[in-house]
């Protein structure tokens, strides 16, 4: 099946439809997040201290983009590998992240998790950086800017595939 | 002797450099645009169109940048080649917008150099009077998948193929497949592992000379390619662009194996001075 949705809220609507290699095309807000922030992130609530951003229906993008050229909204942007974001997986639901989107196949732990919170783990096209830094609209630095490309950052996209790759009732694209 | 200027291997270099990033590997185009007539290769090509046309970078992730240099016995260079090679990245990934992906302290701080550097430079000395200078650009996710296994001596091929098959059926979805493969057998650990990068270097057609590790290299890729992993990890096409060994003598107690992949955009390249 192909979805059309418009923000967050359209994900939601559709969640429980859905099935592995389902295409969403989304257009909305997408946050970036990798290893470092989301490290620094589970420090933060571990201590007991204000998230500094909020992460409550939500939609995680594991990226890094490229450095911003000139003229240019965004470098080169595309999916990191989500396996090894797998440790904060949790962490990520229980805030109220709707959905994540990666690369390749994640841990049967992360799958369970996905199913246990009626979640959604989204594949998007790999090695074609380039391709999707032109369905970027807006990108705006969020937190820790300093972690340069790990920075926690939102942008804004039209026409973004998202497929399916582990459904809420923990059907696994990769099995 | 023959005295190469360090500005001649700056400006060689950078082109070398810009291109790996920006244009897609002819070798891998040839694959992408066999399988054309599928909707997710024809992204890929579109994004390969792209990049070339706006001088962006094919792939986010700029990589860390291996160098293999091939030092002549009769070359003088008037500076330390190591840091002619890291001013030299840093440069290419300042001017051209290109990830900055290191981190200094690997363990603890892990706080980003904002330079990309330094890079890693294996240097090897040979009889004549050329430089010869080639590297990877090697992303994060693919270079995570290498590993090295010490095998007893008396161990058969067969037990070598399961060793790679397994890691890549296991592993391969996750380093942006089709993936060359390179396989160092023999020397020591680090040997292995530096002749495993080595042959990544090779071009996809370039088997090894030896007809035994010719075989062993045809062999592999055939079992690999039942795998079935393809493009995007979605099962198009094959799960293998090449495998490439090199291998070196080594010491009657040992035989080390070490594999190394190639993301499907085989990012490389080669000057000689």
């Amino acid at each position: 099946m192909k979805y059309l949705c418009n923000g967050v809220e359209d994900v939601i609507k559709i969640t429980e439809n859905l099935e592995p290699m389902d295409m969403i095309i989304f257009n909305g807000e997408l946050l970036l997040m990798r290893d470092a922030a989301q490290k620094r992130l589970l420090q933060i609530s571990s201590s007991g201290e204000q998230l500094p951003i909020d992460l409550k229906n939500t939609i995680v993008f594991y990226a890094g983009p490229s450095r911003t050229p000139p003229e240019f909204v965004i470098g080169s942007i595309g999916p990191t590998t989500s396996a090894r974001m797998d440790r904060y997986l949790e962490f990520l639901y229980s805030n109220g992240v709707v959905a994540t989107v990666g690369k390749g196949p994640r841990s049967q732990n992360a799958v369970e998790l996905t199913k246990k919170y009626k979640k959604i783990y989204f594949i998007t096209l790999s090695g074609a950086a380039a391709l999707l830094s032109n369905l970027v609209t807006d990108y705006r630095m969020l937190a820790f800017p300093e972690l340069g490309p790990e920075a926690i950052a939102k942008i804004l996209v039209i026409d973004f595939p998202l497929i399916v790759a582990t459904s809420p009732i923990g059907k696994n694209l990769f099995e | 002797m023959k005295e190469i200027n360090p500005l001649k291997i700056t400006e060689m270099l950078k082109e070398e450099l810009v291109k790996a990033n920006i244009e897609i590997n002819p070798e891998v185009l040839k694959v992408l645009k066999y399988y054309s007539s599928n909707e997710s290769i024809k992204l890929l090509l579109k994004n390969a169109e792209i990049a070339a046309n706006k001088n962006l970078p094919l792939c986010q992730d700029t990589g860390i940048v291996e160098f293999f240099v091939e030092l002549g016995s009769e070359v003088v260079i008037s500076e330390n080649i190591e840091s002619v090679l890291n001013r030299v990245v840093s440069e290419v990934y300042e001017q051209n917008y290109f990830r900055y992906s290191l981190v200094s302290d690997p363990l603890f701080e892990r706080k980003n150099t904002f330079s990309n550097t330094p890079c890693v430079v294996n240097i090897e000395h040979v009889p004549g009077k050329e430089l010869k200078i080639a590297f990877l650009i090697k992303g994060g996710g693919s270079e995570n998948l290498t590993t090295l296994k010490m095998f007893e001596p008396s161990v058969s091929q067969e037990d070598i193929i399961e060793f790679v098959v397994e890691h890549i059926s296991n592993h391969g979805a996750k380093a942006c497949p089709p993936l060359q493969i390179g396989i160092g057998i023999g020397g020591t650990a680090e040997k292995a592992l530096t002749l495993s990068k080595k042959a990544l270097l090779r071009s996809f057609n370039e088997r090894n000379e030896n007809i035994l590790y010719k075989d062993l290299e045809i062999q592999l890729l055939e079992e690999l390619n039942k795998l079935k992993i393809g493009f995007q990890g979605l099962g198009i096409g094959p799960s293998v662009l090449s495998v490439n060994i090199e291998y070196f003598p080594t010491h009657i107690a040992t035989l080390p194996v070490a594999l190394s992949v190639n993301c499907y955009l085989c990012r490389k390249g080669v000057i000689k001075l």
